[in-house]
């Protein structure tokens, strides 16, 4: 093989990196780096230079607005690996806590308390059987036998759940029957001790977080396509994997067309295992496919003719969980393994596994990370292996003797402090003796002939580190495609690279920004609010694999990459190569772009470093806009000229654009994303129920008890329909329901407990209005102390009710007051005012600017509509009268046995139903004062 | 507030700085050319403290916009980066080098060279390591256009040799630029690195005025200093120096034995083994088998004629005469447990065929001798080549068959 006869200039030391780290923004472009005598005019009078980046490169274009579904999706929905939200500890307490530094805190009380909840048998099993007979669950009060050994656990569970209600408020105070339960059984009750439990249960969390940051088990990618044999036939084949838990392994034949569409049932196998990765090379016209999943590897035999079966070859089974599996491009059968153990194989199918090397320390310098990377080099003895730190390269015949340096994270190759080796990748199919390595910022090319000096480096400006890369190499003379790919963002960029043997390596064009998956979002039809966020969901679903095919007939060029996401989706795009090179692209594209249509702003609702950053990262979604104006405003004040100003309204006009789209998808496309919808919501056809939290489980929310429903319409319910349906028949008017206040209070009726009913319809009504969660606020502060104080408060003023009348009259007349003024506003008279409960305290009023928050849920008690002056007044009681009336109702009122139930619940007989209440409430913007005390 | 207000003005100048990577990325120039005049506005309250400030990220975004807009001339772009040069002094020489490179690539070598020894005459406070490292460059690359001047004169002063009058003015010019490229080009070479041009025009002054001493301290420096990276052409151009100069074969070989033992897969190691195989000496012929075997070890190698006829060859000539089996043997027996596979599998034996058969007779050579008649490399390329009644397939057949024995005893 040759070797360029002179390579471009470079420093070269050695030691850890001088230069300071960090993302650097932008830091790609502008340079050529270094330039070097050569190109075709040698013989001229003057020198002719090429620079190493900058060269004219080919020129791909995308042939559609946005990636298309190659699969329609399998049935059996999607479920989400865990998101920040799920792990984190959001609360006002907690971010005051952290607004200095930019930690995170593992929400672990809330994991720990799923586990207790989901796993009843593993937490508590033997005590809980032990014990079984000793707890009570239910409601009513023990009798005296039992009393000696049992305890009433409902109070207990009412306790807790009002704890979790008030998650998070600052001036929560522990219920002390609860501490003192904790203290009790904290030793003895649970089946694995809470100590170790806990212990387990934060080491699993820290690793989903680190696992969120960054998560390194996708490394190589999980999608493979595995070419035709002959050129002619447009058929290859796409190996992916699939399932609710990634665990089934594809093989779909797919026909290249204007748009790819498969072709037969795939081949399918079921792992056990989520799959991590599949690997693809092939060998003397076979393809040898590797799966690679934890503690599992496979490997897989197609041979090249076309409707070939997929034969299963081997499985090895791994004690550490493999972290690389790479598939020889020289010897059939063969593969490399990596384990976390920092253990290095050598796999063939014939002989079985040849460790070269285990050592878990890292090569170069420290690094606390069990990555490892394995791959093939020209010589077929010699495989390369990675961590972090950089690469060596060992001949599987005497890998302790032999062994040499290929690429250290250091001065040698100029890297920056901090940098790591993310994906090292042989690219034997552009050159034989080349190699690539991305790292958080940089991508490197290097020659295994000429070791630590990379032949190119350039910085990648990603936004998550290229965890994914494909090679498609150019035909002589041509430039070699590099594609890389980041998980979290979905991030698709294309390099050309040309050189290597007669002239050395030069980048080739600019890098290419390709569309991601989640671009598609806005040329989907337009969906309903919930379906759209869990389409948006699926679609910015972290990448999880890369494979690209050149496909060329005549003169007609182009490429076709396919994007795998953790969701199983495999979405695709063609790129056609533009020969022709036209001076300038069409202005359609550049008026009608605007900014924001790109999805490498578009940070995923998902994305952990957002939280793992700073307090502001949150607004970063909506910042654009308004601040882009921030720039006019300075632009305005100091400068005070009006042309930038133009510019900015411009500016300002792109940002509004909502339908940044460079281009509308082609009608075949378009047909696709239709088909790929409907196969979505038939695949996922029962939607997650709670989208504003997962913590939340139906469970604590509904007890058997609030489920129990009515067992028939109350007899004032009967009452009403039934003058309802007379006054129908009769064709005459309802103006008021007075007449059925004139009727006898069904008072004494009234006050009893009305059962479950209540609770739950006001619960769901309130909850459908969209202020559960006051609701519920309203509910606790109310049961606990508020009852007691209420209780004390009524026996007081049983007993001095005539101490207190001046007080309570003096409180009457401004409700009058109030009343009044309710009427000069109202349009039409109701008796039926809905209310808020009437033993809310005043200062938990609903904001004013929504009328349906006083919801027909908490509505009035009935001795309120009996003691309010429009019921009054309908009953013809002069004015002076009512205050008299009214003291008079309301020390008969305390009277009767003290209801059990929050008085709210009565409401609804009087109430009828929530529709129509809900209609009169809306028309009647002002609430009435509720009563103090009732 | 004032704090809000800087908060409010970082995020706007990210947000902006998204804009334009976009619009780079998608290679829309006009789009990302408005934003940067947006973005013109952070230098005014530069509040940043991250390594790469904005006036960097203006210069490079603008020079990328300048290369590739439609509308864009090398005038602005001189423009351009005269005005980018004061914005950092940090980056001052950066920016020079960047701008003489451009102009470079354009065919502007006058003007490079005025803007190289502008930028050498720049001084400002203590320069830091970086700054130096730029420095050393600036005038290596000036060392280089001085060379490519006196390059120039020379040939001016060849030709008019030819014609039979001299020029005295064009040679005391000539000179000058010898010196003013020697000095810097020396500089720069003493430094560890890749310097394969500096290197090749140093020692070409350096020949041409007759310091081969020089010349070769030089190469041997730049060989063979362990601080230096190994750089396989550092060793070719020290062979083809040793070449011109006619050095006695010992020589030579020794050179390229080092090249073998960096880079087994030299394309040199093809005119190694010529070499090694003439010799009369057992040992350079058996290390002459050894470097053919092991530069055919590698993928690149795969399917080049010559190295699988250098092969062939001694393979044959060691058969014939039946001495020194054993070397074969020892090569043998590292690679006979993955070269079947590697080189002689069915499926190659196919292709060979097909695409190249001076190839496919190469290979079958080897693989009957070194695995027998029964190959199944050797049995298709010899069937194929009876079947199409090409005389030198009949040859090898039967040469095969005859010295199979010899197979037995490699494989033994």
């Amino acid at each position: 093989m040759e070797f360029p006869a002179a390579l471009f200039p470079s420093y070269f030391g050695a030691g850890p990196p001088q230069e300071e780290g960090g993302p650097a923004p932008l830091a790609g472009w502008g340079e050529h780096g270094q330039v070097l005598e050569g190109g075709p005019g040698r013989r001229q009078v003057q020198p002719a230079f090429v620079p190493r980046r900058g060269a004219t490169g080919e020129r791909w274009e995308a042939a559609d607005a946005a990636a298309v579904p190659v699969l329609l999706p399998r049935a059996g929905c999607w479920i989400p690996s865990p998101a920040p939200q799920d792990i984190l500890y959001r609360s006002g307490l907690c971010k005051k806590l952290r607004a200095g530094k930019s930690r995170a805190i593992l929400d672990f009380t809330r994991q720990l308390g799923h586990f207790f909840v989901d796993h009843p048998e593993d937490a508590f099993g033997s005590l809980g059987r032990l014990l079984h007979k000793n707890f009570y669950l239910g409601n009513s009060k023990l009798q005296r036998p039992a009393r000696s050994s049992t305890i009433r656990m409902t109070a207990l569970v009412e306790d807790i759940d009002r704890l979790e209600a008030r998650r998070g408020c600052p001036r929560q105070h522990l219920a002390s029957r609860l501490r003192w339960f904790s203290h009790l059984c904290r030793d003895w009750l649970f089946e694995v001790p809470l100590g170790l439990l806990a212990d387990c249960l934060h080491e699993e969390l820290m690793q989903q977080w680190s696992n969120l940051l960054f998560d390194d088990s996708l490394t190589g990618g999980a999608l493979a396509w595995l070419p035709p044999e002959d050129r002619g036939t447009p058929v290859g084949c796409l190996v992916h994997p699939g399932g609710q838990a990634m665990n089934h392994l594809y093989f779909q034949d797919v026909v290249l067309e204007e748009l790819p569409r498969t072709r037969g049932a795939p081949a399918q196998f079921e792992l056990s295992g989520r799959i991590q990765q599949v690997a693809a090379a092939r060998v003397d016209g076979q393809d040898f496919v590797g799966v690679r999943s934890d503690y599992h590897c496979g490997v897989w035999r197609l041979l090249g003719k076309r409707g070939a079966v997929p034969t299963p070859l081997q499985v090895i089974h791994t004690d550490v969980p493999a972290s690389c599996l790479t598939v020889s491009p020289h010897l059939p059968g063969e593969l490399s393994v990596c384990t976390q153990s920092g253990t290095v194989y050598l796999w063939s199918v014939e002989t079985g596994l040849q460790q070269l090397r285990h050592d878990p320390q890292t090569m170069f310098f420290r690094d606390h990370s069990p990555w490892r990377w394995s791959d093939f080099t020209a010589h077929p003895r010699v495989l390369s292996c990675a961590d972090r730190t950089g690469l060596q390269c060992l001949d599987a015949r005497a890998p302790k003797r032999c062994h040499f340096d290929l690429f250290k994270v250091g001065e040698e190759a100029g890297c920056q402090q901090g940098e790591r080796v993310v994906l090292p990748m042989y690219l034997g199919r552009a050159h034989p003796s080349q190699y690539l390595v991305t790292t958080q910022f940089s991508v490197y090319v290097l020659d295994e002939r000429l070791p630590l000096v990379p032949v190119l480096k350039w910085a990648h400006m990603m936004k998550a580190p290229p965890l994914f890369a494909h090679l498609m190499p150019g035909k002589p003379g041509r430039s070699h495609k590099v594609l890389l790919g980041a998980s979290r963002t979905q991030e698709l960029l294309l390099l050309q690279y040309r050189g290597g043997s007669q002239s050395a390596c030069q980048l080739a064009g600019t890098p290419q920004k390709l569309h991601s998956i989640a671009g598609c979002l806005q040329h989907l039809p337009t969906q309903l609010p919930h379906r759209h966020h869990l389409l948006q969901q699926r679609l910015t679903a972290p990448a999880a694999g890369l494979a690209a095919t050149l496909q060329e007939d005549g003169l007609h060029k182009s490429m076709l990459i396919f994007q795998l996401s953790e969701a199983g989706d495999v979405f695709c795009q063609r790129l056609t190569h533009n020969a022709a090179q036209p001076p300038a692209p069409p202005s359609r594209d550049e008026a009608t772009t605007a900014p924001g249509s790109s999805p490498l702003f578009e940070v995923p609702a998902s994305s952990p470093q957002g939280l793992a950053g700073e307090e502001e990262e949150e607004e970063e979604q909506t910042f654009y806009l308004s601040n882009l104006e921030v720039i006019i405003d300075d632009e305005e004040e100091d400068m005070g000229t009006s042309a930038p100003l133009e510019e900015a309204e411009l500016l300002q006009e792109r940002c509004a654009n909502p339908q940044p789209s460079p281009a509308v998808p082609s009608p075949a496309a378009a047909l696709q994303y239709r088909r790929w919808l409907r196969a979505l919501s038939r695949a996922c056809k029962e939607p997650p129920g709670h989208t504003w939290s997962p913590s939340l489980s139906q469970r604590r929310l509904f007890t058997r008890k609030d489920l129990e429903g009515p067992v028939g319409p109350s007899s004032l319910q009967r009452q009403m329909r039934q003058r309802l349906r007379q006054t129908m028949k009769e064709g005459g008017l309802i103006q008021h329901w007075a007449p059925l206040a004139l009727q006898p209070p069904p008072l004494p009726q009234a006050l009893e407990p009305a059962g479950g009913l209540d609770p739950l319809s006001a619960r769901l009504t309130a909850a459908w209005a969209g202020d559960w969660e006051q609701w519920w606020e309203e509910r606790t502060s109310f049961s606990v102390a508020k009852r007691q104080q209420a209780l004390r408060e009524r026996r007081r003023r049983q007993k001095r009710a005539q101490g207190r009348r001046s007080l309570s009259a003096s409180f009457t007349s401004s409700l009058t007051y109030q009343s009044e003024l309710s009427e000069l506003s109202d349009t039409g008279p109701s008796v039926l005012s809905p209310g808020r409960p009437p033993l809310l305290s005043q200062e938990a009023s609903p904001p004013a600017g929504s009328p349906l928050v006083h919801s027909p849920a908490t509505s009035a008690a009935p001795d309120e509509a009996l003691l309010s002056s429009q019921s009054l007044r309908c009953r013809g009681i002069p004015k002076e009268r009512r205050k008299t009336l009214r003291d008079y109702l309301s020390v008969w009122a305390e009277g009767p046995p003290e209801p059990p139930e929050p008085l709210g619940s009565q409401a609804s007989q009087l109430c009828i139903p929530s529709s129509q209440s809900q209609l009169s409430s809306a028309s009647q913007p002002r609430r009435k004062r509720p009563r103090m005390g009732f | 507030s004032s704090n809000e207000h800087k908060l409010n003005f970082r995020k706007s100048k990210e947000a902006c700085l998204s804009f334009i990577q976009d619009a780079l990325l998608q290679k829309e120039w006009k789009r990302a050319a408005e934003f940067l005049t947006c973005y013109i506005e952070s230098l005014e309250k530069d509040y940043s403290r991250e390594h790469i400030g904005p006036s960097e990220m203006i210069w490079r975004t603008g020079a990328e916009i300048l290369w590739h807009h439609s509308q864009s001339s090398m005038k602005e772009f001189n423009c351009f980066m005269e005005q980018m040069k004061t914005l950092g002094v940090k980056r001052y020489l950066k920016v020079c080098l960047e701008h003489v490179f451009h102009l470079l690539c354009n065919g502007q070598i006058d003007e490079a060279y005025q803007n190289l020894s502008l930028a050498e005459s720049w001084r400002f406070g203590e320069q830091t390591a970086i700054q130096d490292k730029e420095m050393k460059l600036i005038q290596a690359y000036r060392g280089l256009l001085d060379y490519y001047s006196w390059s120039k004169q020379k040939n001016i002063l060849l030709e008019n040799s030819e014609d039979g009058f001299s020029d005295s003015a064009v040679e005391q010019e000539m000179h000058g630029y010898f010196r003013k490229a020697a000095v810097n080009l020396k500089e720069i070479i003493k430094i560890p690195g890749v310097w394969d041009i500096f290197v090749k025009c140093y020692v070409d002054l350096l020949e041409f005025y007759g310091d081969h001493n020089e010349a070769r301290q030089v190469l041997n420096e730049y060989a063979y200093n362990s601080k230096f990276p190994a750089n396989p052409n550092a060793h070719v151009y020290l062979y083809q120096f040793l070449k011109r100069q006619r050095e006695p074969k010992k020589s030579l070989i020794s050179a390229l034995k080092i090249l073998h033992d960096i880079v087994p897969s030299h394309e040199l190691m093809i005119d190694f083994n010529t070499m090694l195989q003439k010799s009369k000496k057992r040992k350079k012929r058996r290390l002459g088998l050894e470097v053919i075997f092991a530069a055919l070890d590698y993928a690149g190698w795969k399917e080049n004629v010559k190295a699988w006829s250098c092969l062939a060859r001694q393979v044959k000539q060691i058969v014939i005469s039946e001495k020194h089996l054993d070397w074969i043997k020892q090569e043998w027996n590292s690679r006979k447990d993955w070269w079947p596979a590697f080189h002689f599998s069915r499926y190659l034996a196919k292709r060979n065929w097909r695409e190249n058969k001076s190839l496919s007779y190469e290979k079958a050579l080897v693989a009957g001798i070194l695995l027998g008649k029964g190959c199944k490399y050797f049995k298709y390329v010899s069937h194929q080549g009876c079947k199409a009644q090409l005389k030198r397939f009949r040859m090898l057949k039967k040469f095969v068959n005859r010295h199979n024995p010899v197979y037995l005893r490699i494989s033994g």
